[in-house]
């Protein structure tokens, strides 16, 4: 394709440096130690937190058992791709891979694709049982297998779309 | 210490999980940033970003409604937003090489992958403050210059020109 238009390349000025005054550049070692203290203090609302995600996720495969439709999908994809981006956070690391296991298998099967309902089903049991026995340790083995298990079925399943 | 008065920002966090932003707006008050504006949406936050005209914008992907993809489209194209310079952080549980690339392509300045950590997050401050990009029109791309590093020895076409590649 042939550009109709010049290509423009300009650099606007820099009005947040000038906003914030000359820093070095570097972290503000005083402000990241601030952080990690606030974190540490909302650290007890966590597992209230993960509780209401892990219901999410369960109501999400519930609807998306009776109709896998594609609002449904979508939802049950939102419910486990935060569960991904936050279980770690809150300690579980396990979780978060099952559901980044489950995102994987919603979000690259091709809208309107079959997508098998027992490994949706699979997923979602999985994080119930990890939330279940509280396990947060990253080495844990049955955990470990699960997730393993898990993962294999997803890219096995992607292979054939 | 960085010497940044970050008390002076006013930032827009874009999430539809109340947790998460929750955990983003912690960590950017202890920083010191007093103005942080929340929106659940890209349609929400579309209203408030023109209400406000933030400094900065940190946005999750993956929304109900508008995803934090189409709002940074709408940020960089459309002319009722009131900057179309403002940096976006995008913050989101997406980390591959394909999702970077879209969200490059889109518009976006740098990006985070969730878990967020108080540490990446001040170092993504820092790189738009300190280091901004140009921006590049093209007919296919409005945004920052999606070339990380310029390379002096390059010989070969202007790739901008003929490809839909453009501003690589």
């Amino acid at each position: 394709m042939t550009s109709r238009h010049p290509i423009e390349l300009f650099m606007p000025p820099n009005m947040l440096k000038a906003k914030l005054g000359g820093g070095s550049g570097g972290s503000d070692i005083a402000a990241l130690q601030r952080a990690q203290e606030a974190l540490e203090s909302l650290s007890t609302e966590f597992a209230g937190w993960l509780a209401d995600d892990v219901k999410a996720l369960v109501d999400a495969g519930a609807r998306y058992g009776a109709d896998p439709g594609d609002i449904n999908r979508a939802a049950l994809l939102r419910a486990a791709h935060d569960i991904k981006g936050q279980a770690a956070t809150f300690d579980f690391p396990l979780m978060a891979r099952v559901a980044g296991s489950l995102s994987r298998l919603l979000d690259e099967i091709p809208p309107g694709r079959e997508i098998p309902a027992g490994l949706v089903e699979a997923h979602v049991r999985a994080v119930q049982v990890i939330h279940r026995e509280t396990i947060k340790n990253a080495g844990d083995l049955m955990a470990q297998t699960l997730c393993t298990e898990l993962e294999a079925n997803v890219t096995r399943t992607l292979s054939g779309v | 210490m960085s010497g940044y008065r970050f008390e002076r920002l006013k930032i827009l966090v874009v999430d539809d999980n109340v947790h998460m932003r929750k955990l983003v707006v912690t960590i950017l008050q202890a920083f010191g940033v007093k103005q942080v504006f929340e929106a659940d949406s890209a349609e929400r936050a579309w209203t408030t970003l023109r209400e406000i005209n933030p400094d900065i914008i940190v946005l999750d992907w993956v929304m109900e409604g508008k995803s934090g993809l189409e709002l940074a489209r709408m940020i960089r194209t459309m002319p009722e937003a009131p900057n179309a310079f403002v940096p976006l952080i995008m913050l989101t549980g997406y980390t591959s090489a394909n999702h970077v690339r879209q969200a490059r392509d889109a518009g976006v300045n740098e990006f985070i992958a969730k878990p967020v950590a108080a540490k990446t997050m001040m170092a993504r401050l820092v790189s738009v403050i300190e280091y901004p990009r140009p921006f590049v029109r093209t007919d296919v791309y409005f945004g920052p210059c999606r070339r990380r590093r310029a390379n002096e020895e390059y010989r070969g076409p202007e790739r901008r020109i003929n490809t839909h590649q453009a501003a690589e």
